[in-house]
């Protein structure tokens, strides 16, 4: 009985991966994002930085830094609250 | 507990200085190079993997000082925080000190600083935070994980013991 | 030939996965993990996103195998028969 249900689940759950997979891009083409074109014109011309991806990172979209960042505190944190030397007696 | 044997201790003393430089490499090119804080701040955290897998709990933590590294992790979310708010007179975040590419070729940019401006700064600040960060995590886990068997089994083991 | 290589890279990814899970020692498998963490950022490198590439290496490669030893270390568990093999 189990069997047939996981059998089934695959074979629904893979025919619509398969189906989903027909409308995606070609590989190696992206689509038309015009805002891909501003921000690899732009990095080098107005800010000088080769590298576009840490221009991306850094200065275009500062903004979600700050909470990698924050993300990263809390998980030292956490870590920290979780293995405190307050176990001992 | 046991250290490893003596051909794994001298590799990874060895490749664990090695792995700092090449990180703070990383971690200051980040805007000419492929790379930034976040994957150099890693390369570097890789030093205290090393040390901790080859020598064991006793003798890293007894050297290392828990209090530097939360230093580095507080200085670089406070850097990154500062260059944040320094460029407030236009808006969050913006770039005060960039120059663009023909005024820096021509000449133009400004002593020590790089051209990127606040790009290289916020790089290495977040490079310092991520240091600090990951090593702490790695710490505070062989810390947990030899409280827990000091407490429940009597003693470590090393993994060439049995 | 770059088709090639991708076959190659992706059949190898596939391969260290399933060692991954089909290994009865817990030490093997943590090592078949980390072929796949490199393994993996060979094949980001051929994409050409060679951040993605650093990242993955440092992270899934250096500091979670190291992670996982710590943890087994901590357990005392390496005996075989503990972990839950496919058989």
């Amino acid at each position: 009985m189990r069997k047939t249900i996981f059998i089934i689940a695959a074979l629904v759950f893979g025919g619509l991966m398969l189906g989903a997979l027909d409308s995606i891009h070609p590989f190696g083409e992206p689509g038309n994002v015009p805002m891909d074109e501003y921000f690899l014109h732009h990095a080098l011309e107005d800010r000088s930085s080769e590298n576009v991806v840490t221009s991306i990172v850094f200065d275009y979209r500062g903004f979600d830094t700050i909470g990698e960042a924050a993300v990263l505190f809390t998980a030292v944190c956490s870590v920290l609250a979780l293995f405190r030397e307050g176990a001992k007696k | 507990m046991k250290p490893l044997s003596i051909v794994v201790r001298t590799c990874c003393d060895m490749f664990a200085w090695f792995m700092v430089v090449f990180g703070s490499y990383v971690i200051i090119h980040g805007d000419v190079t492929p790379g930034g804080g976040f994957q150099g701040g890693a390369i570097v955290a890789t030093f205290m993997a090393l040390l901790l897998v080859a020598y064991g709990g006793e003798k890293v933590l007894s050297w290392v000082k828990f209090s530097f590294y939360n230093g580095l992790l507080i200085v670089g979310l406070l850097l990154f925080l500062l260059f944040g708010f320094s460029g407030m007179a236009n808006s969050f975040f913006y770039n005060f000190l960039a120059v663009p590419e023909a005024v820096a070729l021509a000449g133009g940019a400004h002593g020590i600083i790089p051209p990127s401006g606040t790009i290289a700064l916020m790089d290495i600040a977040v490079g310092i935070e991520v240091t600090g960060g990951l090593t702490l995590i790695l710490l505070y886990m062989f810390k947990g994980t030899r409280m827990f068997n000091l407490i429940e089994m009597g003693g470590e083991t090393g993994h060439d013991s049995r | 030939m770059t088709e090639y290589l991708h076959l190659f890279v992706l059949l190898v990814l596939i391969i260290s996965a399933f060692y991954a899970i089909w290994f009865r020692d817990l030490l093997s498998s943590i090592l078949a993990l980390a072929a796949f963490s490199l393994v993996l950022s060979l094949e980001f490198y051929i994409l050409q996103a060679p951040d993605v590439a650093i990242a993955e290496a440092a992270i899934g490669a250096g500091l979670s195998t190291a992670i996982y030893l710590i943890a087994l270390r901590a357990c005392g568990r390496l005996k075989k028969g503990n972990g839950g093999g496919l058989r």
